[in-house]
């Protein structure tokens, strides 16, 4: 949260998924904003934590400059815009699996998740079905019924690039220019264009998952998905400028 | 990971108030073209919302002596507005305190944090609550309304984006 202003009663924006509201019904308490590690980056991001579902959300804000806010009767500086919008947790479940890789043995998850910075990590250990998600990016080995993982590249290679295509479907059903590149081509050369297309969306969306893992893992996917090096000017998908935004607002 | 510093240690939560999101009251919300500094009370029904009109090119309306022209944007559709606002002061109401006791202690009590709602408040939280809500704002430009690919209109489509990159995949 941003505490720039001391002044009382500063005045977030909101917008939340509306299950939120209905859930809300049947809580006392157990929806939190916690400050956990941003996977790409390994600095520190706020996300909500709902204990109840449980679930994690993923708070971006969105800011400009040269905007306010008139609500009611007040006006708040700033102008900034917070979405709370649901987050696969093994995204940051990955950035503590790969940490421990390293030393290349089977740990339990909770000794996996373990953060001196972040405590409230552990908070991750208490989502519903934690062994399935862990499947898609370890190899587990059972002993005396307890559970060891050990981090598995090819299998989060194999992971992600599912995750690649079914963002290209989400751009594609939700219109997004994924370059001006797309246009200019589809414009001069009609339909001949669609292979060129294809492989755009598969860069941006290659870009939009690439902020939710390291750099390594990044060029990794890249490699993966047989991208060829990207032209000298690609636009920033919007999750990215909106992400930029929310570390310089820190 | 740097983790040497002490200070750089983040436990705290910021709890929402659930019953907060129920019915909070509906709010009027316009995000303008313009960085007004500060963030305080203003007069908004006497100066501004009497000058709004209904002109050909959508909402006409000024501020500082410059004309604004709008347009009422839609929350996007699954999700819900509100205006959250921190509660101010001490608030007392934590179960436990982590940050003396053994390792062996410690562990104990973070266990007790799993089980239990009630002891996910602690002294050193804080408390946030939704004051209103709103399915809609007025976007505002200068001499013009925002188009297409205004940065705003690009973040509303955040959402649905998001949706599918967390979305869960099938296993083989």
């Amino acid at each position: 949260m941003d505490r720039r202003d001391g002044a009382c009663g500063r005045q977030h924006v909101f917008l939340v998924p509306e299950y939120l509201k209905d859930a809300s019904k049947k809580m006392k308490n157990g929806l939190m904003f916690v400050k956990l590690v941003n996977p790409c980056s390994g600095e520190g991001a706020i996300y909500l934590f709902n204990m109840c579902l449980p679930q994690l959300f993923e708070i971006k804000v969105f800011k400009e400059k040269h905007h306010s806010w008139f609500i009611n009767e007040s006006v708040q500086s700033g102008g900034l815009l917070h979405f709370a919008t649901p987050m696969d947790p093994l995204f940051l479940l990955l950035h503590y699996l790969m940490k421990a890789g390293k030393e290349g043995k089977f740990q339990p998850i909770d000794q996996v998740v373990m953060d001196d910075v972040f405590p409230n990590c552990i908070l991750l250990l208490k989502l519903p079905e934690l062994e399935k998600l862990l499947r898609h990016v370890t190899e587990e080995k059972e002993i005396d019924k307890k559970k060891y993982y050990k981090y598995s590249k090819e299998k989060t290679l194999k992971w992600l690039e599912k995750k690649v295509h079914q963002t290209v479907a989400a751009l594609k059903t939700n219109n997004v220019n994924v370059g001006a590149r797309v246009q200019s081509t589809a414009f001069f050369f009609g339909d001949q264009a669609s292979t060129d297309k294809e492989e755009d969306y598969i860069r941006y969306a290659h870009g939009l998952i690439s902020d939710y893992i390291p750099k390594e893992l990044s060029d990794d996917l890249s490699k993966y998905l047989k991208l060829p090096a990207p032209p000298a000017s690609v636009p920033n998908p919007p999750s990215k400028v909106a992400a930029q935004r929310q570390q310089k607002n820190k | 990971m740097e983790s040497s510093d002490e200070e750089s240690v983040d436990r705290r939560r910021v709890h929402l108030r659930p019953f907060t999101l129920r019915s909070p009251a509906p709010v009027t919300l316009h995000l303008l073209p313009c960085e007004v500094p500060v963030s305080r009370p203003a007069p908004v029904g006497r100066f501004f919302t009497p000058a709004i009109r209904q002109g050909p090119y959508g909402l006409e309306a000024s501020f500082r002596g410059r004309s604004l022209r709008g347009e009422e944007v839609a929350v996007p559709p699954g999700l819900v507005g509100y205006v959250m606002t921190e509660e101010q002061g001490e608030v007392s109401v934590g179960k436990q305190d982590f940050s003396e006791g053994s390792e062996e202690d410690h562990e104990l009590e973070e266990q007790e944090v799993m089980e239990s709602p009630e002891t996910l408040e602690r002294d050193f939280d804080r408390f946030i609550g939704a004051t209103a809500s709103f399915s809609s704002f007025t976007l505002w430009g200068l001499e013009t309304i925002p188009g297409p690919d205004s940065k705003v209109r690009g973040a509303l489509t955040w959402p649905s984006l998001a949706a599918a990159i967390h979305a869960q995949v099938p296993e083989d």
